[in-house]
């Protein structure tokens, strides 16, 4: 009995250290697309773990890999794969690089809630973001000029806009960069004519997802999670976690929450698509 | 009736301290009234830091400092690595480069200034101010002692580059990398589509980053184009350059290779005016590939040229000087290839090169050297090719610090017409003048 209680004692005594050994101290920087969730991550990692701080800007995936080549930051959140350049780098730095995918994401392409159209194929979408098409009119909308809004060319979505949907080619001149995701929803929901493209956890009642065909309009989805993890729509994409190999020890508590099954609730919780 | 004045003289020193006191204390009331908002304050004081440090932005300086053991394995060897080992030396420490850039960057706007300090002396590397037009920032007008825009190795940083020298063309052709000129920039921004193309062409002195000795200007152009494919995981790029020049000579006697009349090649004289030109003209291609597979990042880059270079009977480099004595023209060609392996994610790289150099295509081995009909001029050491073949292994530590070790492995042709008692200049055989480098770098 005596010594069942000075075992206890000791755990009881040790409790604060252990807790204290998962505490996780960094700084998360990039994409926008990952920052609402990497904000909600590190909230609930900080309410289990006492004593941690983690900190989480955005800026963009192209930020976030150069604060993580220039030292800046700890973790950069990216909505596309590292570029070989940012990997040269980085290598040339001695640095080890540390990837981890921590969710996936669909891309929702948004209009104003008055626009009458309600899907186009890819075609019709690159057509509209390179300048070709210039009217709702042509795709079967109201006689109106389209407003094309898109994220800065330091965005990960901006690139994978780019890639997935638009076969490469660059964006219309006349298209309105803009620094956020948030900016992109502002501008869409007040601007009659205007389109965009945002994360599917960005969608919000100001603004309507159109349904997408890659298949010359035999079929039209709808962004969703379901679709996503189904993988009927077509426009997803991972999110990724970049670290270097000499903090992969003091970070991995809040990496293997992320991947838990407690993490991954949080990922289908704030509208991104788990990894299982 | 008597005043009492001591007790008049006591009420009133209290009356005056007792009023000079509450002066005192009303006074620092009225200081300390009510406190204004903090954010009042700390704002003007953050909002000028800003300014500031916008302004402190704009200016980067960076460097480095390269320390080499080299180890020859004869003694007094001419190299192209780092120049010439002194007679009875075999082994040497340097600093073979010490670089420190200034670069002021206003957007549309840059100056560089960087030097060169070592053992030898200061020396300038780039001097030079940068003008990019405002509306579709596509052109650009540079002007100052700069790279020369031709190939890929000329301004493939000397921090970056994999070994520890540029190859022995490169260096023959353009010792020192950097002219005296004027130059202009094409290239579309960012997000337009035709970012992957850029033209870089402009005129020069010539001579290097020295005084111009001549009124001769040189046209010196590099095409390129480059992309990288969606997945990021392969890259590649291929460039034209073409170099348009020469030198006014000082003598009238003008050389060139011909087959006598028993068919030996030799120098055949001709006459000229004296302040002609002696044509300088070059063609080049390059290309760059690299692949981010299982094993790391692979990069494979080469280059070839080939062309007319003026120089003297006994030297086929570039000038850095004015010309003196006669002008012996020679057809030229080279070429270098890199394989670069970086070892999976780790900081260790690999490297092998091989670089060849032919000065005088018009003559070879044996013939090297032979007699000529009287009147010509044979040929000799100058016309000797040269091939090198480079293995190396480079360590980056960290941001800051590389460690690299590497063989030059130094082939001549050989010619039995050219052989002397000294094992330097005989080129009976394959001299013995490989060179070993160990260099520790540190970048800021």
């Amino acid at each position: 009995m005596k010594k069942k209680l000075i075992t206890l004692s000791l755990v009881v005594m040790m409790l604060p250290a252990l807790l204290s050994a998962q505490k996780v101290v960094c700084k998360i920087k990039g994409s926008d697309t990952c920052l609402p969730l990497s904000q909600r991550f590190s909230e609930a990692f900080m309410k289990k773990a006492p004593g941690s701080s983690i900190s989480v800007i955005g800026g963009g995936s192209g930020v976030g890999l150069s604060a993580l080549i220039s030292g800046t930051t700890d973790i950069a959140q990216s909505s596309r794969s590292i570029k070989m350049d940012e990997k040269m780098k980085l290598q040339d730095a001695g640095k080890v690089l540390k990837e981890t995918t921590i969710a996936f994401d669909a891309l929702a392409i948004i209009v104003n809630p008055a626009n009458k159209v309600s899907q186009l194929t890819r075609e019709q979408l690159e057509g509209i973001f390179t300048g070709k098409i210039t009217n709702w009119k042509q795709v079967g909308g109201d006689d109106l000029q389209i407003i094309v809004y898109s994220r800065e060319s330091s965005s990960g979505t901006f690139d994978f806009m780019k890639e997935h949907v638009m076969s490469n080619k660059n964006y219309a001149k006349t298209a309105l960069m803009m620094p956020a995701t948030g900016a992109v929803v502002q501008s869409v929901s007040q601007t009659k004519g205007a389109i965009g493209y945002v994360g599917l956890a960005y969608l919000e009642k100001g603004v309507k997802a159109l349904k997408v065909s890659f298949n010359k309009g035999k079929t039209y989805t709808e962004p969703s999670i379901e679709t996503a993890k189904s993988k009927t729509y077509p426009i997803t994409r991972p999110l990724h976690y970049y670290y270097l190999g000499s903090i992969e020890g003091k970070i991995k508590p809040l990496i293997n929450f992320i991947l838990s099954a407690e993490g991954q609730a949080i990922v289908l919780k704030e509208g991104y698509v788990p990894l299982n | 009736m008597k005043m009492n004045y001591p007790l008049t003289k006591k009420k009133l020193f209290f009356a005056a301290t007792f009023a000079f006191l509450t002066l005192g204390f009303t006074a620092n009331a009225q200081e300390t009234g009510p406190v204004s908002n903090p954010t009042d304050t700390i704002y003007p004081i953050v909002e000028q830091a800003q300014s500031d440090l916008a302004v402190l932005k704009r200016l980067k300086i960076t460097g480095y400092v390269q320390a080499d053991y080299q180890k020859a394995d004869t003694a007094g060897i001419a190299s192209f690595a780092d120049g010439n080992f002194g007679s009875g030396i075999n082994n040497r420490m340097l600093v073979r480069r010490g670089r420190v850039k200034f670069a002021y960057d206003n957007e549309l706007s840059q100056a560089v200034l960087q030097l060169d300090i070592t053992e030898k002396g200061v020396g300038i590397k780039d001097a030079y101010l940068s003008l990019t037009e405002p509306w579709l920032k596509t052109l650009a007008v540079t002007g100052g002692v700069m790279d020369r825009p031709f190939g890929n190795e000329i301004a493939y940083s000397s921090s970056s580059l994999e070994s520890p020298e540029r190859s022995r063309i490169i260096q023959t052709l353009f010792p020192g990398e950097k002219d005296l000129g004027g130059m202009i920039s094409l290239q579309a921004p960012k997000t337009s589509p035709w970012n992957f193309i850029r033209l870089d062409a402009g005129y020069f002195d010539g001579n290097g980053a020295a005084v111009e000795t001549d009124s001769k200007k040189d046209f010196i152009g590099h095409l390129f184009l480059g992309k990288a494919s969606s997945s990021e995981k392969f890259k590649w790029g291929i460039g034209g350059s073409y170099y348009n020049g020469g030198f006014a000579q000082v003598t009238t006697n003008y050389y060139t290779m011909v087959k006598d009349a028993n068919g030996v090649e030799g120098y055949a004289k001709s006459t000229v005016t004296k302040g002609a030109i002696a044509k300088r003209q070059y063609v080049g291609v390059d290309a760059q590939l690299s692949l981010d597979w299982a094993l790391g990042i692979t990069q494979l880059r080469a280059e070839y040229l080939q062309g007319t270079q003026p120089g003297s009977s006994s030297s086929n480099a570039s000038l850095t000087a004015a010309m003196v004595g006669d002008t012996y023209s020679r057809k030229f060609n080279g070429y270098y290839a890199y394989f670069i392996q970086n070892i999976l994610q780790t900081p260790v790289q690999l490297v092998v090169k091989y670089d060849v150099y032919d000065p005088n295509t018009d003559v070879s081995g044996n013939n090297i050297g032979k007699a000529v009909v009287a009147g010509n001029v044979k040929t000799g050491a100058a016309d000797v090719k040269y091939s090198t073949l480079g293995l190396g292994i480079n360590y980056r530590w960290n941001s800051n610090v590389k460690i690299m070790a590497y063989y030059d492995m130094v082939t001549n042709e050989t010619t039995s017409l050219i052989t002397t008692p000294s094992t330097l200049t005989n080129l009976a055989k394959d001299r013995k003048d490989n060179v070993f480098t160990l260099r520790l770098q540190y970048k800021f």
